[in-house]
């Protein structure tokens, strides 16, 4: 279960101050798939940094089953995110010397999962996400779009996560992969029990999130 | 790609050093060797003297003596030569007639043979204080005189005694209490000597008080060699030697024709001094600046690493390993090239430096008194050598000399080269590895959200 609280982040720039982030109140299931929309700039991405542990808040609660995330320090926001947070980005960002399974291994490694359980957790997420035989040794360069983006979510799923942040996954993909891949992403979601946010600027796609919540200028509203 | 060029750059600037820096030891190693030698002499003759030709005032011993009150003065070694002429003495020079003569004027046509018959050539008398190195030094011309047979005669001797060169001895028949005649006195053989050489093997050596009597030469010298105690003391004995004497003397150290013999060896040492700096700058700026790329063109993974929870540490550890990766391959790469390359850029430095020094030293010093001092032993149509020939022997010395030096010059790897190789290679993975820190600290995990 994921509360969040009159949540506020400024950025103080030399053109005056931008309020990305403003007085965000929500809440979202374990399990449970709510797409966010939002024009260009309406704080989308800002949003899903601070939900991330990717960057502090100036004021405001995150509380994650149970559990205060918006007072952390860096080295705390670091270890927690390792735990707790797994991303999907619009450009896959697979890292691009390491194969698929390795990829997919990383957050395990992080998290400081056995290392007898991770080549089986990988493989099982390579697995649930569709990519299996041959295809979890190649390297990024040598997939697909849809590919890499399967491999991304196996591997924001891998350590199993409380919080799965999706910043437009489907943004670099053609419309019938992507809607494999929001598919893919919702079943994930259920499957391991995850709270998942999807950024996204395609009305199709958000209308099979279970909610919709919508941002403009950094303030955020549920739309029925 | 780029990781090969970077290793490869990097090898090329470690090999330059590596090489320099070997280079830069076999010189110096070299000048350590050439210095150490040259020996702590001094020669003091009267000024304008050449060998026995004549010519100046022969200095006295009393103006000689005072040099052994000047500071880091061991000894002082007073000689005085004469020339015994076939009136003088019983003895008959060894040299034939000529010889030399034909030697240096051989190429001039009809140059020796009518007068060479009658000439008659003289002998070498030396008058010393120091029976042993009575030939040592430029203007005598010999090595250390070693006793075949018989015994030395004291420094401070005053007796009718002498010591005669072995080929002289061989020429006249003497042996150890053999007698011959000198200036009208009977002169007694007490040992015979081996200098190397066969010039100063002609030679008589006796007593320094004897040969003044002898020559009615009293309280003169016309050599004199100032023994130092250090080699670091001969150049500010040398100025103190010619301020007590002024102008009466030339003043000569072999370490002025050590030094100009030197100064293609120092030339050299400065050049590679440069270039080693250099090329270690330049590897050093080639790593940082290629760590600092190769950062900044992985910033977005550096993001995405710190976004899946990858503490600092971990993603800092990752980049070290690579940059020392780079710095060991390139430097293992640079060590090896810079070894194999280290002969031939010493002796391409060698030959590039030496050839506008080789003339200078040919003037100098003892070959020119040596070869003076032998065109006028052989005597005949030789006693003035056509000038070609005497600056040719004078230049084969010298310029054998020299490029002895340079050739025999020995790269070598010594274990400080290794371990200045090693902790080069340390300071510049560090520095390499340092920017690389300072850069992956400073990204912003959430930059890893924003579209570029
Ligand atoms: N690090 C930052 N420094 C200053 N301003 C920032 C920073 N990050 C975001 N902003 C500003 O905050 C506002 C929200 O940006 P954000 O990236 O969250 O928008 P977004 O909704 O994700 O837009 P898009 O759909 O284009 O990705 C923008 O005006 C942006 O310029
Ligand atoms: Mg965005």
């Amino acid at each position: 279960m994921l509360k969040v609280e009159n949540l506020n982040k400024t950025f103080h720039t030399r053109a005056g101050d931008i309020h990305a982030v403003q007085n965000v109140t929500f809440s979202a299931d374990n399990g449970e798939m709510v797409a966010i929309v939002g024009a260009s700039g309406s704080g989308k991405s800002t949003l899903l940094a601070l939900l991330g542990l990717l960057d502090a808040p100036d004021q405001g609660s995150i509380d994650l089953d149970g559990v205060e995330l918006a007072n952390l320090d860096a080295g705390g926001r670091t270890k927690y995110r390792s735990h707790q947070v797994g991303f999907v980005f619009q450009q896959f960002n697979l890292i691009p010397n390491l194969s698929a399974r390795e990829n997919v291994l990383l957050p395990l490694e992080y998290a400081r999962w056995p290392k007898a359980d991770r080549v089986r957790r990988a493989d099982e997420m390579l697995a649930l996400v569709g990519l299996t035989g041959e295809k979890s040794e190649r390297r990024p360069t040598r997939l697909s779009g849809g590919e890499q983006q399967r491999v991304a979510i196996a591997r924001a799923f891998a350590a199993k996560p409380q919080l799965i942040l999706a910043d437009e996954p489907t943004g670099s993909l053609d419309k019938s992969t992507g809607q494999k891949i929001v598919e893919i992403l919702r079943s994930a979601a259920s499957t391991e029990g995850a709270t998942v946010l999807v950024v996204t600027h395609d009305e199709k796609i958000a209308q099979q999130a279970d909610r919709r919540l919508e941002i403009d200028d950094g303030v955020l509203s549920e739309v029925a | 790609m780029r990781s090969i060029g970077v290793v490869v750059i990097l090898a090329v600037a470690i090999a330059l050093s590596i090489s320099m820096l070997i280079a830069r030891d076999a010189v110096n190693t070299k000048i350590n060797s050439v210095r150490a030698s040259t020996g702590t002499t001094i020669t003091v003759t009267p000024k304008g003297f050449f060998g026995f030709s004549g010519g100046g005032t022969p200095l006295t011993t009393t103006e000689v003596n005072g040099l052994l009150n000047l500071k880091n003065v061991t000894a002082v070694q007073e000689s005085l030569s004469e020339e015994l002429s076939s009136n003088d003495t019983s003895l008959t020079s060894p040299t034939p007639a000529g010889s030399l003569g034909q030697r240096f004027g051989g190429s001039n046509p009809g140059g020796s043979s009518a007068s060479a018959p009658t000439f008659t050539i003289a002998i070498r008398l030396i008058g010393t204080n120091s029976p042993g190195n009575a030939l040592v030094g430029g203007a005598n011309g010999g090595g250390t005189e070693k006793l075949t047979s018989g015994a030395s005669f004291s420094p401070t001797s005053d007796s009718d005694v002498a010591l005669v060169g072995q080929t002289l001895a061989t020429k006249n028949k003497l042996k150890v209490g053999s007698t011959f005649t000198a200036f009208g006195k009977t002169i007694t053989v007490v040992g015979i000597y081996n200098s190397g050489s066969t010039f100063a093997n002609s030679d008589v050596l006796m007593p320094l008080a004897t040969v003044q009597t002898l020559a009615s030469a009293s309280g003169q010298v016309t050599n004199a060699t100032v023994v130092v105690n250090n080699i670091s003391n001969v150049s500010s004995v040398t100025k103190a030697v010619t301020a007590a004497l002024g102008s009466k003397a030339d003043v000569t150290s072999t370490e002025a024709t050590v030094a100009s013999e030197l100064a293609p060896l120092n030339s050299i040492k400065t050049i590679s001094t440069y270039t080693l700096f250099g090329a270690i700058i330049g590897a050093a700026i080639i790593l940082l600046l290629s760590m600092l790329m190769i950062v900044r063109e992985r910033r977005r993974e550096v993001g995405v690493l710190k976004a899946l929870g990858a503490p600092n540490r971990s993603i800092i550890g990752q980049f070290i390993a690579e940059s020392t990766t780079f710095t060991v391959l390139g430097s293992v790469v640079g060590f090896i090239v810079g070894i194999l390359l280290s002969s031939p850029i010493t002796s391409a430095l060698v030959s590039a430096t030496s050839n506008s020094s080789s003339a200078t030293p040919a003037f100098t010093g003892g070959g020119f008194v040596r070869a003076g001092g032998g065109g006028f032993r052989g005597g005949g149509s030789g006693f003035t050598p056509p000038p070609g020939g005497q600056f040719a022997r004078t230049g084969d010395f010298h310029f054998g000399g020299v490029s002895n030096t340079l050739t025999t010059l020995h790269t070598s790897v010594g274990s400080s080269t290794l371990i200045f190789a090693f902790v080069i290679a340390l300071v510049i993975a560090a520095l390499g590895s340092s920017v690389a820190v300072a850069t992956i600290v400073r990204i912003r995990p959430a930059e890893v959200l924003r579209s570029e």
